[in-house]
């Protein structure tokens, strides 16, 4: 082609080609491909069967039995805030020493740490360490640390009130699922330096406007943590760790303001992070998976697709509070009861985010492994790996395959069954009476057996 | 998939002599010695999207020939450094990363793509800027004269060759009367239309077009539309529910099959033994290099093997279940040859003889079987900008693939469809 060919005529003529010029497809079979053979119809049934089993059972059993199944032990006396502030410093340092290799490194965003370490390391490791064991994040966020040593530095200074609710915190959480699902290229190493460079920055500042408050309530993923967070096993109250049943904490504690709506966000962006990638979905953007025109040509669908599976997701769980509460005539208000009740689906997300990247993780796992080894391509081995071939074998045989299916298809619905148990056990403190809290929990206890069923459907489905 | 190691020795080999400098960073390695400043390959890889799982085979194919060439002195004594950049199967970024290779990175040439429409968003930026842009793509996007003086494809014969040259001996050997079964788009669309035409040419009979919803995963309805008078069978399903479609079409023919011939597109990177495939056995298959090391293995093909991790299987040595793009993967490793050659004889020494380098690449003509193109001996075509190449055709026994027929280059080969050598650059 001549180099002076206007740009505007010069795209016309390859999208004019794209479309007749025969293309190719080389999506391959194997691991949705042995899904797909798999007695999956069964599997979901039994699924949902498991979680509406739990509904009937809850009905039956004494009023006080769930809330005594969220009871938690005391471990042993917990104060450790210096030693949180050098985490935090500490984890300041190493996200200033990725985004250098961002900038420097490897182009590669399977060589490169930054991508390897915020995608695969952060967004699913911690994020599910987080989950299941406690707040992780009070350690190693990149702000409180550097936040408290300035702090201390500079003597303290004023800082202003955050009267904007919880509208900061959903913007920024938005913002940074939108980044995730819709930017075409959330792993290109200058890229992501680039964001995460700016968002430490921004959070930064706000925190010194605002206070350490602004972690709470204005930043979004230190929110959606938090939430997270409530569902693990460990948590401080009263100057002690104790432990309990996962979920024991969203029944104990009392959740920050924007908790509720945060918590129904992280699951309805984890739903639909899961949707986006079926053929159902591409078949609704009248695309064509196999000829896929990549994430730049469907920016606007994706953002649009996840406001709007948010939104609906908001207002049928709004939906499902109302009718349980008009049903035992309750004079709860909404707000008041969605505040109460919605974190009781942070579980479920909990269960979609294992389930959705423990595919993505097994791969990309190896390639951090090897890129924290050799962070900036010089032939060093730093964790003495020797020489090491990722590999994804493990999707190309029956007996694998249905051992990852199972442990994604178990996670979901775990996640429904310990939600299911909240909302119950939540029910009951609320209203007090077993019976009154089942009939007030029957349109949510609906909604969560039919959520099983859409969770399980997902894993099912054929996706890329 | 990266071979951490495959990536050591290639570090290791650029630093020999360097002593200490082999702790620094590539960039800083080279600030004083412009002599010794690494050729700089963009390499365009699909490590996200549609594309990744052939990505990372890609990937570790070119770092395993790039360590080689490395190992032997380099380009013109020059180490080779493989830029790799995501283009995330995405037409729009594939033009971004070659403007970055151009622009950003100082890359000498761009190489590597795969996905057609890839190459296609990216191709016309190449030209723009200038850019040798050395695509392993298969499409017949390179020889149809849809691109343009500055895209070549020397490593890996192109869809239409590899569709027409199985004609003569699939007539000659299954069955006169096909019927093709093939997903409803261009991919499908291209072996419907090159096969059909080569089976007339050649004295056959199309009695059935089975075109299938690219997204169906049940197809037990569409088999009735297969004529009974049928005797060979030509499917190219791709996607995650080809193991369904393999399993189905047993249960719908049963012992009674007619012949059965694929494209091994269908089933690259899965195990034969997967379920449902047993249903393949005595069937045939094209493939562009032979997965499994046959009787008459090459000591090419052999060394190869041994250079990529590969074992005689086409599975990864590390894990057997890993099962490698082996028809494909070969055209990174014979492309970077070709590359090392072109500059070798255009004198490379920068960015200013990217012209001089596009020259000598139309310039060859014969590629001898080697250690440097282990799939088969190759005959370029300067005007074209394509390479042809024998092709292989394998039996299914017992669940490995043997080569029953090897096609002659002349048998793959058409009439020019173009002659860049004509147009400007």
């Amino acid at each position: 082609m001549k180099a002076n060919l206007l740009p505007g005529a010069c795209k016309a003529f390859v999208l004019l080609l794209a479309a007749v010029v025969p293309g190719r497809a080389l999506a391959h079979a194997s691991e949705q491909g042995l899904v797909l053979l798999l007695p999956t119809d069964l599997y979901t049934g039994a699924g949902v069967a498991a979680v509406a089993a739990t509904v009937v059972l809850l009905a039956l059993l004494p009023a006080g039995w769930a809330a005594r199944l969220f009871a938690s032990v005391a471990v042993l006396r917990w104060r450790a805030e210096g030693a949180r502030v050098v985490a935090s410093c500490l984890s300041f340092l190493l996200l200033a020493a990725l985004v250098v290799a961002g900038l420097a490194g490897p182009r590669d965003p399977l060589a490169n740490p930054l991508p390897l370490v915020v995608w695969t390391v952060f967004w699913v490791g911690l994020v599910v360490a987080q989950g299941l064991l406690g707040n992780l994040w009070a350690w190693l966020n990149p702000w409180s640390g550097p936040l408290a040593v300035l702090r201390r530095l500079a003597g303290g200074w004023r800082v202003r009130r955050l009267r904007s609710g919880v509208w900061p915190g959903v913007a920024t959480f938005l913002a940074f699922a939108g980044f995730l699902l819709a930017d075409p290229a959330p792993a290109d190493p200058d890229r992501l330096a680039v964001a995460v460079a700016l968002y430490w920055l921004f959070t930064f500042g706000m925190a010194l406007v605002f206070g350490p408050r602004w972690l709470r309530r204005g930043e979004g993923l230190s929110m959606a943590l938090a939430a997270y967070a409530r569902v693990g096993v460990f948590g401080r109250r009263g100057g002690r760790l104790r432990i309990g049943v996962p979920g024991w904490q969203i029944l104990r504690g009392r959740a920050a303001p924007g908790m509720a709506l945060l918590s129904v966000l992280i699951l309805g962006t984890g739903s639909f992070d899961g949707v986006n990638e079926t053929f159902w979905w591409l078949g609704v953007l009248g695309l064509n998976p196999f000829e896929f025109p990549g994430r730049s040509a469907i920016v606007w669908p994706t953002l649009a697709g996840m406001v709007v599976a948010n939104l609906a997701l908001v207002a049928v769980l709004s939906g499902c509070i109302w009718a349980g509460l008009r049903l035992v005539r309750s004079g709860m208000r909404l707000s008041r009861a969605f505040a109460l009740f919605a974190p009781s689906v942070v579980p479920i997300a909990l269960g979609y985010h294992v389930a959705h990247y423990l595919t993505s993780f097994m791969v990309d796992g190896q390639y951090a492994l090897v890129a924290l080894s050799d962070p900036f391509l010089t032939g060093a081995d730093l964790l003495g790996l020797g020489e090491f071939y990722v590999t994804t074998g493990f999707f190309n045989t029956t007996g694998t395959v249905q051992v990852i299916y199972l442990v994604q298809a178990g996670a979901v619905v775990v996640g429904h069954v310990l939600a299911v148990l909240l909302a119950h056990a939540l029910a009951v403190k609320a209203v007090g009476d077993g019976r009154r809290a089942a009939l007030s929990q029957a349109p949510l206890a609906l909604f969560m057996i039919g959520y099983t069923l859409f969770g399980l459907w997902l894993l099912a489905s054929p996706r890329f | 998939m990266t071979s951490n190691t495959t990536r050591r020795g290639a570090l290791k080999t650029l630093a020999a002599g360097g002593g200490a400098a082999a702790t620094l960073p590539l960039w800083a390695r080279y600030t004083h010695a412009q002599s010794a400043e690494p050729i700089r390959i963009g390499f365009q890889v699909h490590r996200t999207g549609i594309g990744a799982a052939y990505g990372r085979w890609y990937d570790r194919t070119t770092q395993a020939a790039a360590t080689l060439i490395n190992e032997a002195g380099g380009i013109n004594g020059r180490p080779v450094e493989i830029v790799a950049e995501d283009d995330g199967t995405d037409p729009r970024r594939g033009a971004e990363v070659v403007e970055k290779f151009a622009n950003q990175h100082n890359c000498d040439i761009g190489f590597g793509t795969l996905f057609s429409h890839v190459v296609m968003g990216s191709a016309p930026r190449a030209g723009e800027l200038q850019l040798p842009y050395f695509v392993v793509s298969e499409g017949h996007h390179v020889a149809s004269g849809a691109l343009n003086r500055w895209t070549l494809q020397p490593g890996i014969t192109d869809v239409k060759s590899q569709v027409m040259s199985m004609a003569p001996w699939v007539l000659g050997n299954l069955g006169k009367k096909v019927t093709m079964v093939f997903p409803d788009y261009a991919f499908g669309h291209d072996h419907r239309d090159f096969f059909s035409a080569a089976v007339e040419a050649n004295g056959g009979e199309i009695v059935g077009l089975v075109p299938i919803p690219p997204t169906e995963t049940s197809f037990t309805r569409y088999f009735p539309q297969i004529p009974r008078e049928t005797e060979v069978l030509y499917h190219v399903m791709v996607g995650p529910a080809v193991l369904t479609f393999v399993k189905e079409l047993g249960e719908f023919f049963g012992p009674s099959a007619p012949a059965i011939f694929g494209f091994i597109d269908s089933l690259e990177a899965v195990a034969l033994d997967s379920p449902g495939l047993d249903f393949l056995n005595d069937t045939y298959f094209w493939e562009g290099m032979p997965r499994y090391a046959q009787a008459d293995q090459s000591e090419y093909d052999a060394f190869y093997r041994e250079k990529v991790g590969v074992d005689d299987t086409g599975s990864s040595v590390s894990d057997p279940s890993d099962v490698s793009t082996y028809a494909h993967m070969f055209g990174c490793w014979e492309t970077l040859y070709v590359i090392k050659d072109a500059m070798e004889a255009a004198g490379y020494s920068g960015p200013q003889d990217r012209q001089l380098l596009v020259e000598a690449v139309e310039a060859m003509t014969e590629f001898p079987q080697s250690r440097e193109h282990p799939q088969g001996p190759k005959r370029f075509n300067g005007k074209t900008h394509q390479v042809f190449g024998q092709q292989y055709i394998s039996r299914v026994n017992d669940g490995r693939l043997d080569v029953v027929h090897t096609t002659s280059i002349e048998d793959t080969m058409y009439p020019d469809e173009v002659d860049y050598t004509t147009t400007s650059f």
